[in-house]
């Protein structure tokens, strides 16, 4: 029976669950997923509810953090995808193959999303063990809009700080240890 | 699995879900964002509105609702109502005139509380009367000064400008010449006495320090110091003319003429007015007019009443030459009340002002006189009427003592900064550096003061390289009377420094300045520090 499947463990999870939604109240485009551990393949999911002050979102550039790599977009209908490749600051090894460059950035345009409506943009992206267990990952994006509005989500908090000191937080995840 | 019955724990799981859920909804609802605001921001309104609204990107409920007024006080305005995404606000009766902070803090539906601004204005920005300086008068120095000053101003022109008449115009006669040479010395030890008086009240010092090196030092090292080696230099030359009595008197008592002009253009509120191609010129036009027409008094009325014959050659050459002295003198004259009050009204509202308004009221009996010497006097006296040259000598001895009553009042403008000078030291900015690893920024608020202001910011790297951002936005807020942040977009000008235009920061104080630098699209540095400005 599915009720008998609960366990203290599912009571935990779900109470993750709550404290990492607690954490992402405040952003305005956020993750989905703010937990991940490190060499290990994350999916990105970027939520975005809403415009530039009442404008519809044409445009979302991501920022891809060094010690991610192989990044793949995933299509999305009514959009069009770009990458941005270019060097890595180092090499990072994916399963045994050094990789020194690779996408960037991912811009998705060419669609308009109303600001009274909602919808998500997912890419893939392996995070190297290079990384750090513990730190938070930032995605900086950047929003557009007709007009020329514009929302930058690019502010990483400082040591010591959270994303609810800053007005206009980049979305991040928090790094687990390697499973 | 005993401890808790599947049933609870299945309550409290989907409890713990059901939150989780609804707080990562909270997710995708966005900061509210101001769309508009009426009254708009930098709007001037004719008239107080009776009402103020806010429309935000989604429905917000208010937190703090404030006003701030002209006078830096906030009031809370606790009557709103909400209408979907715009909160109307009941504004408060009998708002004055000037500048006020709609000021608001508002909590959207994520929760997050979010604030701003809104500058508006009813009938024109507040503009703050300047304070005034409060000092210590060290009243001994300050009369000192001014003795030592009408002294100086009776030597250079009555002493000078009489030596000049007699060099150039006539009557010779001896008395005039002691009276003369008399007024020059009592203008040297005047003149030399101020220089140790302006070095006590530039060191704020008393009357017992005068014997002090270092105060005749400082004295000297001021523009008045100039101004003593020049008039000092046009008071010896005037002297030797009057010894020499020969062929050179007339060449040294013109040098001596030109020298009292360049002297009083070396130094003074007028001198350092700008611009000074113009100012200079002027002052040594004034200053030369003045000591043609107050020196030629004494020598004009002493021959008026002695040798009243050979007074009539002295007059003619005088009134024929006078003209070419006088009219640059007022011309001059005006010119420089222009630069100096600037607004009709500093006349009264200005020491300044008051001054010159006295100084002008003295003239009009002065120039009275002089016209009336000029068109009904001067004739009889010349064909040797007795009754008018005893009248124009008593006019004659009325003009001197109305221009030395005049050189008392000039004297006084030492004491009062001209409403030029005023409105320079208001202008001043208020000036503000950040610097962190990342950049640096000079803030500079135009004037420093609060009121309509213009800034302006230049960045640079962290280590004084060219910083090419793409955007810059100054954010201005003041915690300590509520206002919230007013965020103006800054706008970059050909010589690379940004500025913003058109704000208006209605309250005097410490305010928290914010500068964001965007360095890319993805990465931005945010300068923060407090900035002072004056009442």
């Amino acid at each position: 029976m599915f009720v008998r499947t609960l366990n203290l463990k599912s009571i935990l999870t779900a109470t993750a669950f709550l404290a990492t939604g607690a954490t992402a109240v405040s952003a305005h485009v956020t993750l989905e997923n703010q937990l991940a551990p490190v060499a290990s393949t994350y999916k990105a999911v970027f939520r975005v509810g809403h415009g530039c002050e009442g404008k519809p979102t044409i445009k979302i550039r991501v920022q891809i953090p060094e010690g991610v790599i192989a990044v793949k977009p995933q299509p999305k209908p009514g959009w069009t995808v770009a990458k941005v490749k270019g060097p890595y600051d180092k090499a990072y090894d994916y399963y045994g193959t050094p990789t020194s460059e690779g996408v960037k950035e991912i811009v998705w345009s060419g669609g308009s999303l109303p600001d009274d409506e909602y919808d998500e943009f997912v890419l893939r992206a392996y995070l190297t063990g290079d990384l750090v267990a513990g730190s938070t990952l930032y995605f900086p994006i950047v929003q557009e809009c007709p007009d020329g509005a514009v929302e930058r989500w690019i502010e990483i908090p400082a040591a010591g700080k959270s994303a609810d000191d800053y007005e206009q937080p980049a979305p991040g995840v928090k790094l687990q240890p390697k499973e | 699995m005993s401890a808790i019955s599947d049933g609870v724990k299945r309550t409290i799981v989907a409890a713990l879900v059901l939150v989780a859920v609804l707080l990562a909804a909270g997710d995708a609802f966005a900061h509210a964002s101001l769309i508009r605001s009426s009254p708009a921001d930098g709007a001037v309104l004719a008239t107080a509105p009776s009402s103020f609204a806010l429309t935000f990107s989604e429905p917000t409920s208010p937190l703090s609702l404030k006003l701030v007024g002209p006078d830096g006080s906030a009031r809370v305005l606790d009557k709103s109502v909400l209408r979907d995404a715009t909160i109307d606000i009941v504004a408060p009766t009998g708002l004055d005139k000037g500048s006020y902070v709609l000021s608001w803090r508002v909590v959207s539906e994520d929760g997050h509380p979010v604030g701003g601004s809104a500058v508006f204005s009813i009938g024109a920005p507040s503009a703050r009367p300047s304070t005034t300086a409060i000092e210590l008068i060290d009243w001994p120095i300050r009369s000192g000064i001014w003795l030592a000053k009408i002294i100086t101003y009776a030597a250079l022109f009555i002493g000078i400008g009489g030596v000049f008449f007699q060099s150039w115009i006539g009557d010779r006669s001896a008395s005039v010449g002691r009276l003369c040479t008399g007024l020059i010395i009592a203008g040297l030890a005047a003149v030399s006495l101020s220089v140790g008086f302006q070095g006590l009240d530039a060191l704020g010092l008393g009357l017992a320090n005068i014997a002090r090196p270092t105060v005749w030092s400082v004295g000297f090292s001021t523009s008045l110091g100039n101004l003593a080696s020049l008039a000092i230099a046009a008071m010896v030359t005037a002297l030797v003319a009057m010894l020499s009595r020969g062929r050179i008197a007339r060449p040294l008592s013109l040098i001596a003429l030109a020298l009292v002009g360049i002297a009083l253009a070396s130094s003074g509120h007028a001198s350092a007015a700008q611009p000074q191609w113009l100012t200079r010129p002027a002052v040594f036009l004034h200053g030369v007019g003045i000591a043609f027409w107050a020196g030629a008094l004494v020598p004009l009325a002493s021959a008026l009443a002695s040798r009243p014959s050979e007074s009539t050659n002295v007059l003619r050459r005088f009134s024929k030459l006078a003209p070419w002295f006088v009219l640059p003198l007022i011309a001059a004259g005006v010119l420089l009340a222009f630069v100096q009050v600037r607004a009709l009204d500093a006349l009264w509202t200005t020491a300044y002002g008051n001054i010159l308004v006295v100084k002008l009221a003295l003239l009009v009996p002065l120039f009275a006189l002089a016209v009336v010497n000029r068109l009904w006097l001067t004739k009889p006296a010349q064909g040797g009427e007795a009754r008018a040259t005893m009248r124009l000598r008593r006019s004659v001895g009325f003009e001197l003592v109305l221009i030395v009553l005049i050189f008392a009042i000039a004297g006084l403008w030492r004491f009062t900064p001209p409403p030029r000078a005023l409105a320079e030291a208001a202008a001043v900015p208020a000036v503000l550096h950040i610097h962190s690893d990342k950049a640096m920024a000079d803030l500079e608020i135009t004037p420093g003061k609060a009121g309509p202001v213009r800034a302006s910011i230049a960045i640079m790297t962290g280590d004084f390289g060219p910083l090419d951002a793409k955007a810059v936005t100054l954010v201005l807020s003041n915690p300590d009377v509520g206002i919230e942040a007013i965020r103006r977009p800054a706008q970059i000008s050909a010589d690379g420094v940004w500025s913003v235009e058109g704000l208006n920061l209605p309250v005097p104080g410490i305010w928290k300045a914010r500068i964001d630098i965007l360095i890319s699209d993805f990465e931005l540095v945010k300068l923060e520090d407090k900035i002072e400005l004056r009442p």
